[in-house]
């Protein structure tokens, strides 16, 4: 049976093979061209950035999914769907938003400027954005969504009645939340911070901004500066399979434990009343966490483009933004599916499990580095078709794999295959064996008991995955920038363009639309699903 | 689920119609930003009715190019530094530039073998306080001076522009004099290499930082930045200064150009690169991005001609770039980016 999961594997894992022969061929003499010395340094940000980020996401995406799924306060419906929302900002475009709130020539400072009569930072106190504390900070705003998202929806399919035995036998809220809530959550939270850890490791441009010395950085000095691939791609492939022992070890830590709440139950936690400053409290912390995760980049791209954008920018933007939803949508559907086959997989054995938590890797790579381990087996393989079909037909149809969209769609699903496998397979876990079982006694197989048994009952779970996926293509820079066809521009390849010549001021309107168009999926999927009461 | 199959075969199959070799076509992989190098292409497509495809990223695309092979729709590759400049020659995706465009530019600008030419040059400079720093010249030397200990800030080390500036130096000391030098430098940063070039400028503004590395174009940038004009400010409070201008010459990276060797627009591509070095055209690189034109008998802006004459130096750029790795190497060996350690 693992021979379709190593199949899988063999497929999504094609960009990480091929690094892995790259690597090897590349040695590990001496003189590989590594940067030995930074190597410890880099180790050390990257981790204490990972774990900080892991630490944030984790306590405010938790806390944030238990205050609006197990209580009501002013604003509670509002807010259960807008705290996704600051994962429709990319993490470059989150770095340089509060640099620019943030930094000397920002508001902020200049108000303190303007009430203090200083003219220069030394005459008062102001913590520097451009620190391994402010990429901590930034990157955790916009990336505790994964977490709420996964915790959020684990809540509501938990059942109410363990939260509700603990307060029946005396235990306060906060002892239900460490004794109870915690420890039950674990799978989702660590879902959730998988997520967000991995995006910290791939990320470039939002660590370079900081001044973090991220492990990506040495990976690009000996790439671009020693003009060493194989070093580099040893580098990039360490580092995927040190995360990929990271999460086998943690799933083995975890073996002999059963969730109770694996059980489908339907009975949605009773929902306590706050009033006073408890209430107070929590809106308090869920109108922060919005605002600083999605008020201060969007107003302040609101703010630049009604400033600066004229009615030619228009043009070029609305062809991205076809483009890039069109892309977006392709990628969605086909990640998706994999996605769901995946998770189908992965919950028949053991082996399978494993084999299929490594296909999904490629979400730690820099996007650079999986581009290039893609792009080169595919203009390989273009090369080979075209030898075929000029010797057989006479005829060369060109760069079919490696020049077009399906260069890109594949480099989505590679990248985005973690997204949704873990949404679906937590699904399909908590589904449970009885639901197939049933329809396979009513003689469903195949095609039939796919459309009839797992549509339907994965139906919230399939949206939800689908629309991660969708708005991660959609801030996805790195790989669609150096795979995508010759003439081919989306939002986000605008926003480096102009960002990248340092007008960022005319960047600032497909900045805008990438956070739009990130947005109505969000909001679209936290309706349909409210509305299905899952 | 079949409709979706079908419309995604669709997507497919539209999106694959690659963009192949026709008459009257030039395709472009460009290193350097849409918005810089649109307003030159224009104007050859006006000139010569030649359409002009644009693909622009910002690492990879030779790398891009030689996986493609003699599939590869580029006919140029237009980019930045002289280390991807060399990287391309490395790789073997290049081909000869035409005799008479090189011709046009200096020799230490070009390939010895003609498998590049520069477009323009860049130099890199030391922004200085005009509060703060009375000094009008400075050679290389003096910034390893203990007089400059916390009042110095840069980009990453790693960055190409700062490997070019070390390769240079390199060049001119050897391994071992440059590491002395590296090392006091270091210790003179203001904290760890953060942000861009004209963010070392925003550094200065705020006080944190005296003197600035940083090519010279982005402070002409910066004071003609009416879209964003708090910027002008910014730059308002430095002024240029050129290293070594008594001694060796500042040192300059370039902008450049490659044919590729399998250029399915061949004729046309030797056509682009001709008018990229004619006077017109390097006219355009100096008024517009503010950098120096590589041509002899080209004017710099009048903005960039403020900041005094450039004396370049002369060091040929392949030397340059053979030193580009031991340069990366002390970087790295010198924690360079991890900041002051003494």
């Amino acid at each position: 049976m693992p021979l379709s999961a190593f199949g899988l594997l063999l497929i999504m894992g094609l960009p990480l093979l091929w690094l892995i022969g790259a690597a090897v061929m590349a040695g590990f003499s001496g003189d590989n061209g590594l940067a030995a010395s930074m190597l410890p340094v880099a180790f050390r940000e990257t981790a204490v950035l990972m774990v900080s980020v892991g630490l944030i996401t984790g306590i405010v995406g938790l806390v944030a999914a238990w205050l609006t799924t197990h209580f009501d306060f002013p604003l509670r419906r509002f807010f259960d769907w807008a705290l996704i929302l600051p994962l429709a900002v990319p993490t470059y475009l989150a770095a340089y938003c509060y640099t620019e709130f943030l930094d000397f020539t920002g508001p902020v400072q200049q108000a303190i400027r303007a009430l203090t009569g200083a003219s220069t930072i030394k005459e008062y106190w102001f913590p520097n954005i451009r620190s391994n504390g402010g990429a901590v900070l930034v990157m955790s705003l916009v990336l505790y969504p994964y977490v709420y998202t996964s915790c959020r929806a684990f809540f509501l399919m938990q059942s109410g009645a363990v939260t509700a035995a603990s307060r029946v036998l005396g235990a306060s809220g906060l002892r239900t939340f460490f004794a109870i809530v915690l420890p039950l959550s674990r799978p989702a939270l660590i879902v959730g911070v998988t997520l967000a850890m991995m995006e910290v490791v791939n990320d470039l441009g939002a660590v370079q901004y900081f001044g973090v010395n991220s492990l990506t950085a040495v990976i690009y000095a000996t790439w671009i500066n020693r003009g060493n691939f194989g070093g580099a791609a040893q580098l990039a492939v360490m580092i995927v399979l040190v995360i990929g022992v990271l999460i086998l070890a943690e799933q083995w830590a975890r073996r002999n434990r059963i969730y109770l709440a694996h059980r489908d139950s339907r009975t949605p936690p009773p929902r306590e009343r706050l009033r006073g400053g408890r209430a107070a409290i929590a809106f308090g912390f869920c109108l922060v966490l919005l605002g600083a995760g999605f008020g201060v980049p969007f107003f302040q791209l609101l703010d630049l483009s009604l400033r600066q954008a004229s009615v030619a920018d228009l043009a070029p933007t609305l062809g991205a933004l076809t483009t890039t939803v069109g892309l977006a949508t392709g990628g969605a559907l086909i990640t998706v599916a994999i996605g769901l086959y995946a998770a189908k997989k992965s919950n028949g054995g053991k082996t399978a499990r494993n084999v299929i938590r490594l296909a999904t890797l490629g979400y730690a790579m820099p996007g650079t580095v999986l581009a290039l381990g893609l792009l080169q087996p595919l203009g390989l393989g273009d090369r080979w078709l075209n030898y075929f079909t000029r010797w057989a037909f006479d005829w060369m149809p060109g760069l079919v794999l490696s020049g077009s969209a399906i260069a890109l769609l594949y480099v989505y699903a590679i990248r985005f295959l973690a997204v949704s496998h873990s949404t679906l397979d937590a699904a399909i876990k908590k589904r449970g064996q009885s639901m197939l079982d049933a329809g396979r006694v009513l003689g469903a197989k195949g095609i039939d008991l796919l459309v009839r048994v797992d549509l339907p009952t994965l139906a919230p779970a399939l949206l939800s995955a689908a629309t991660l996926v969708f708005v991660e293509i959609i801030k996805e820079l790195p790989a669609t920038l150096l795979l995508r066809p010759l003439g081919v521009e989306t939002l986000s390849t605008q926003v480096y363009a102009k960002a990248n010549a340092a007008l960022f001021a005319d960047a600032a309107l497909p900045a805008l639309a990438i956070v739009l168009a990130g947005l109505v999926p969000v909001i679209l999927a936290t309706h349909l699903s409210a509305r299905r009461k899952v | 689920m079949k409709t979706f199959a079908t419309a995604l075969g669709l997507l497919a199959l539209i999106a694959a119609t690659p963009v192949c070799a026709q008459s009257g076509v030039v395709n472009v992989y460009s290193y350097r930003e849409p918005g810089l190098i649109q307003p030159l292409l224009d104007l050859f497509s006006q000139e010569t009715g030649i359409k002009t495809n644009v693909l622009f990223a910002g690492d990879g695309l030779i790398e891009r190019v030689a996986a493609e092979g003699e599939l590869s729709p580029a006919d140029v590759i237009v980019t930045v530094d002289i280390g991807n400049l060399a990287n391309a020659k490395e790789l073997g995706v290049s081909q000869a530039i035409p005799a008479e465009a090189l011709a046009r530019v200096p020799a230490a600008y070009q390939d010895p073998d003609g498998q590049w030419v520069a477009l323009s040059l860049r130099a890199r400079v030391f922004y200085a306080s005009k509060d703060r720093v009375t000094e009008t010249a400075l050679t290389y030397e003096d910034i390893a001076k203990p007089e400059w200990k916390g009042r110095l800030c840069t980009r990453s080390g790693q960055h190409v522009y700062n490997i070019g500036l070390i390769a240079t130096r390199i060049a001119h000391w050897g391994v071992d004099k440059t590491r002395d030098w590296l090392t006091h430098v270091r210790d003179n940063l203001n904290g760890k290499p953060t942000g861009a070039d004209r963010d070392q400028v925003k550094q200065i503004l705020q006080g944190t930082c005296d003197l600035a590395i940083g090519n010279t174009y982005y402070m002409g940038l910066m004071l003609n930045n009416d879209a964003q004009p708090e910027q002008k400010e910014w730059a308002a409070s430095a002024r240029i200064i050129y290293p070594d201008a008594d001694g060796d010459g500042t040192q300059v990276n370039v902008s450049g150009a490659i044919i590729t060797k399998y250029a399915p627009n061949k004729d046309n591509a030797d056509k682009l690169v001709e008018f990229l070095l004619s006077d017109e055209a390097q006219h355009i690189y100096a008024s517009s991005n503010y950098e120096f034109p590589v041509v002899a008998g080209v004017e710099p802006s009048e903005l960039v001609a403020s900041w005094g004459e450039l004396k370049a130096d002369k060091t040929p750029l392949t030397e340059i770039a053979a030193h580009r790795k031991e340069a990366s190497a002390l970087v790295d060996e010198l924690k360079f980016d991890d900041g002051p350690q003494n």
